[in-house]
């Protein structure tokens, strides 16, 4: 019983680290309506974000990086290209809790745009200049629009989990 | 001024190198160690291929196990949606045998109208598409012959077969009966040269003689108007006009080759046949 109990206990706390490893190797594929598939959003991208600006305990640097290696892999791009793009976003978040004294749900979601833009940009260059890789722009336009449009939703998905959990 | 770019450097210098309390890593060696590794994959050293490679499976066999909960999820679904068009189309199959059922008295009314009609127009011969003898017959030898392409089958004149009689395969001519034995008898495919059938073409009135050239994909199309050029897709009946054959019975087709040029293919396949059907309908009494 104490087991079962210390098993939960620790599903709990690393569900986020199981959510992001899960979402590395399996890719959820959404299906589209009409011309632009509305469910195309990168879920990596808003958990990293949220855990590392709000509970930067919870989400390691060395599991973001893994997790980027492992999209690699999966994806077929170069090695390293998602974890710099994942790391560089973990930076910019850094920084802005160090730059922040007061948390505001909406700040944080604007300012989400610049920490999608200098990830997404990271990630670009890396697939540019070291690879014959060509994709198309618009996707990842459209990719990035709607990771940033569902922000709020997770937040609140994940503040009420964390909350859950801090009360047990 | 100096004070705020003494901020804004602090900040980073502690986003990048401060660990945390849980962290293993500092972000600034592992963009580092991310730096390095995109430029060893580019570089692509001989230790750098195999541990991909070893990489690339170990990842691929999580990813296909972690892909099960979803997988059999679809499964059931696809599942249930079977289930759910199965219960539809029952229904719907229950409505048509109830339709049919209907359609049966009708056509039987039509049929004694129809052959009253016939009787009074005079129309009425011996020739007729009903098929009054059927016998099932298995083949038993198929040898390939430069000379005569043919087979032979377990059914003889004990059976009934008579020389003339026509062979189907389905719903398709394969051939006549040209021997008959007391328990076999030997069937000339219309892929033999002999084989020559008086043929109608589809939405046409051109008539020509069917002709085998030994090849199933090959057969010739003779006597046809010179001017005549021959169409893609296009299904060829017999004509009866030799009054062997009665009309209508479809033998071939138009295709375009790979170097697109219209070819004519028999429609049943011999080197696929097993089960035969010897009928006396389409032969002339």
């Amino acid at each position: 019983m104490y087991n079962l109990k210390k098993i939960n206990n620790n599903f709990t706390i690393y569900l986020p680290v199981i959510l992001l490893y899960f979402s590395s190797f399996y890719h959820v594929q959404m299906p589209e309506v009409g011309k632009i598939n509305f469910f195309s959003f990168n879920f990596q991208m808003i958990l990293i974000y949220f855990y590392v600006l709000k509970f930067p305990d919870e989400l390691g640097f060395g599991n973001i990086f893994l997790a980027g290696l492992i999209n690699d892999t999966v994806l077929g791009t170069p090695l390293g290209t998602t974890s710099l793009s994942y790391l560089m976003l973990s930076f910019f978040t850094s920084y802005i809790r160090n730059a922040t004294l007061r948390s505001v749900m909406t700040a944080e979601w604007f300012i989400f745009i610049p920490a999608l833009f200098f990830s997404n940009l990271i990630y670009l260059l890396i697939i540019n200049n070291f690879s014959n890789l060509s994709f198309y722009y618009i996707e990842l336009l459209q990719n990035s629009f709607f990771t940033f449009l569902f922000y709020p939703i997770f937040y609140y998905i994940f503040s009420y989990y964390q909350k859950l959990i801090s009360k047990e | 001024m100096a004070d705020n770019r003494d901020d804004f450097i602090i900040a980073i210098r502690y986003a990048l190198l401060k660990k945390g309390a849980k962290q293993k890593f500092s972000l600034f060696f592992l963009i580092l160690f991310s730096i390095s590794i995109i430029t060893l994959d580019k570089l692509a050293p001989p230790f750098m291929k195999s541990s991909r490679a070893l990489l690339n499976d170990i990842v691929y066999r999580v990813a296909v196990v972690s892909s099960q909960p979803i997988v059999f999820k679809k499964y059931l679904f696809n599942k249930f949606k079977k289930h759910y068009d199965v219960v539809k189309e029952n229904k719907f199959l229950k409505e048509e045998m109830k339709f049919l059922k209907l359609q049966k008295f009708n056509n039987a009314y039509l049929k004694t109208d129809n052959e009253v009609l016939r009787n009074a127009l005079n129309l009425y011969n011996d020739r007729t598409m009903e098929q009054d003898f059927t016998v099932t017959a298995k083949i038993i030898l198929d040898q390939e012959s430069p000379f005569l392409k043919s087979f032979l089958i377990n059914k003889g004149s004990t059976d009934k077969i008579i020389k003339g009689m026509t062979v189907f395969s389905g719903e398709y001519l394969m051939g006549t009966i040209i021997e008959t034995n007391y328990l076999s008898s030997r069937v000339l495919l219309l892929t033999d040269l002999n084989s020559k059938i008086p043929v109608i073409i589809e939405n046409s009135s051109i008539n020509g003689i069917l002709e085998g050239t030994g090849k199933k994909n090959n057969s010739y199309l003779n006597y046809i108007p010179d001017k005549y050029v021959l169409e893609k897709d296009k299904i060829i009946f017999t004509s009866g006009k030799d009054g062997f054959l009665t009309a209508g019975i479809p033998v071939a087709k138009t295709y375009l080759n790979k170097k697109n040029k219209v070819l004519i293919r028999l429609l049943a396949d011999p080197d696929q046949v097993l089960i035969v059907h010897v009928t006396n309908g389409q032969s002339n009494k």
